[in-house]
């Protein structure tokens, strides 16, 4: 350091290790410290540094403080090469927070342990929520209700269709990992822990199909009296695992496949003007 | 865009809701600068605006924005819609995004897939409007009039040849509105502006042209200095209320003014847009409108 007229002030290479990080521990805190409150030296530092190092520098720190924080779903996402755009889009989607997630894993957790409990009689619990769970999740990630930017969405380029779609995989590929593990707890023949899929993959296009006509609330509600009354009559005369045995499950691929007709023809229209939920 | 096209060109466009006719025929074109549509509620402003951004079809009547039938493909809507910023009368904000997350999420909608140059755009959206110090503040936490202007800055976006608002003033305080005037008169040299608005000093104060819709038809169309003509002659300042007045009120100083017939002992005053505005609809200006 040197002694200047109005205090002690760092030379230029004193500095410059500075800036390349080469002095100890705690020189730098020391000189860092001077930095702080000397103008002299922060000038000088000023004229040290690399433009392109301090655009960098502001940069990524504007990044961390204006980008929001994605949910941890979709931060997962993006590990696994998922877009950046799309997991903008995704994070808008509040069923793919983590409150309606842990909700939607615990009502699961419960009916997985009830029908633990019972030793494998007492399915209907899991039947009922496994399928429902994600048609729910589709349910709350779009329409007028649930997202504030309905508006917007309706007339911007990206496309309402699509979106929806996004949205729906997204909360499909958050929720039936899960899903499945829990499954496998259940007692009973080992295809039971992947039979409720067919009734959950069914129902989420016939939500979607119903919804491009009367809204995702009333279509959720809908498709959640149609199953319970599908699972809670099968307790009546029929066995427990009877929702989702070979038979139903043909039923679930035709209603997939309607529903999936009735999407794609709403589709074709959907970037037309005038095509609203 | 063939030359000589307008951005926006309505001919014999017709919306109904049920019973009520919202628009009748209607035949407008647009270009670039700022036009105002003025008309008491249910004129048919909103539904005039949602068929030009995309948001709804006309029953009836060709549409054409920057030169393109929107209903003829999911191509033509497509490109009208990366051209278009609109701000809806009523817009939900997520609580939970900042101003810069929310016109983020907007950017991705309007396909800004590149990071950096969205970050950009958002930044100088925000900035247009006043709110680059507000970036990281929640929505949520924002003032009424702060929240308007987040969706300003969504509608300009990107410098949209098209821009739509229905009602941008809403909740705005004189400050306020006189920086949005700024910024949108800088906007309508280089892009079509739309708005609709109750406020006939904005209309006065912003726009080259004006549209008074009453009923779901044009009952005026044409350079506001125009419109406020009509009603010169025609706008008094009295002792007394006028018996014959369409609409009179004390002012501040204690004297009446007058729009319509005219008192004993009056003197002429300089009419106003809202003067004129109000002559131009008469007894229509208070009508809410009737199923036909």
């Amino acid at each position: 350091m040197t002694i200047g007229t109005q205090g002690w002030h760092a030379d230029s290479a004193l500095l410059s290790s500075y800036l390349a990080g080469a002095l100890d521990a705690v020189v730098g805190a020391s000189v860092e410290q001077h930095v702080s409150r000397c103008d002299t030296c922060r000038a000088a530092v000023g004229h040290l540094l690399e433009p392109r190092l301090v655009e960098r520098t502001w940069a990524s720190i504007r990044e961390v403080v204006e980008h929001p924080s994605l949910p941890f779903v979709v931060r997962l996402a993006r590990r696994c090469g998922l877009r950046e755009p799309t997991a903008v889009l995704l994070a808008g989607a509040a069923s793919l927070r983590g409150a309606w997630l842990v909700g939607a894993f615990l009502s699961l957790s419960f009916a997985t342990l009830a029908a633990y409990a019972s030793g494998g009689t007492a399915l209907a619990p899991f039947l009922l929520v496994a399928p429902l769970a994600p048609v729910l999740g589709v349910a709350a990630a779009y329409g007028p209700r649930q997202d504030p930017l309905e508006a917007l969405v309706a007339t911007a380029p990206y496309g309402r269709t699509r979106l929806i779609l996004l949205r729906t995989i997204g909360v499909l590929v958050s929720m039936l990992p899960v899903t499945v593990l829990l499954g496998l707890a259940l007692p009973g023949p080992p295809w039971l822990a992947a039979a409720w899929l067919g009734p959950a993959l069914a129902l989420v296009p016939v939500l979607l199909a119903i919804a491009a006509f009367v809204g995702p609330r009333t279509a959720a509600t809908v498709v959640s009296l149609a199953w319970s009354g599908v699972v809670l009559g099968s307790t009546r005369g029929f066995g427990p695992t009877w929702p989702v045995e070979a038979a139903q499950q043909g039923v679930y691929v035709l209603l997939a496949l309607a529903a999936c007709t009735v999407i794609a023809v709403r589709a074709r229209a959907d970037r037309q003007p005038g095509v609203a939920l | 865009m063939s030359v000589g096209a307008s951005t926006v060109e309505l001919t014999g466009v017709s919306k109904r809701y049920g019973r009520t006719r919202a628009l009748g025929d209607v035949d407008l074109a647009f270009d670039r600068g700022v036009t105002g549509l003025l008309g008491p509620n249910g004129a048919g402003k909103t539904t005039l605006l949602r068929i030009v951004a995309t948001s709804i079809a006309a029953d009836s009547g060709e549409v054409r924005l920057l030169g393109r039938d929107p209903h003829r493909s999911h191509a033509d809507v497509t490109a009208v819609r990366r051209e278009l910023g609109y701000l809806p009368q009523e817009l939900g904000y997520p609580s939970d995004m900042t101003a810069f997350g929310f016109l983020e999420y907007v950017a991705v909608l309007k396909e800004w897939n590149d990071r950096q140059a969205r970050s950009q755009a958002v930044r100088r959206a925000l900035d247009a409007v006043g709110l680059a110090d507000q970036a990281t503040v929640r929505v949520s936490r924002l003032s009424g009039g702060q929240r308007r202007r987040v969706g300003l800055a969504q509608a300009l976006l990107g410098d949209p040849r098209l821009v739509v608002l229905d009602e941008p003033t809403t909740g705005l305080d004189p400050a306020q509105r006189a920086d949005l005037r700024r910024t949108l008169s800088a906007r309508g040299h280089r892009s079509t502006v739309l708005l609709s608005t109750h406020q006939t000093e904005d209309v006065a104060a912003l726009c080259e042209r004006v549209v008074v819709l009453a009923g779901g038809t044009v009952r005026f169309d044409g350079a506001v200095t125009d419109l406020v003509a009509t009603a010169v002659g025609q706008v008094w300042l009295a002792d007394e209320p006028g018996e014959d007045a369409l609409v009179s009120w004390r002012t501040g100083t204690g004297r009446h003014h007058v729009v319509g017939g005219r008192p004993v002992g009056a003197d002429p005053a300089q009419p106003t847009l809202e003067d004129a505005y109000l002559l131009m609809l008469g007894p229509d200006a208070h009508r809410v409108p009737a199923s036909s």
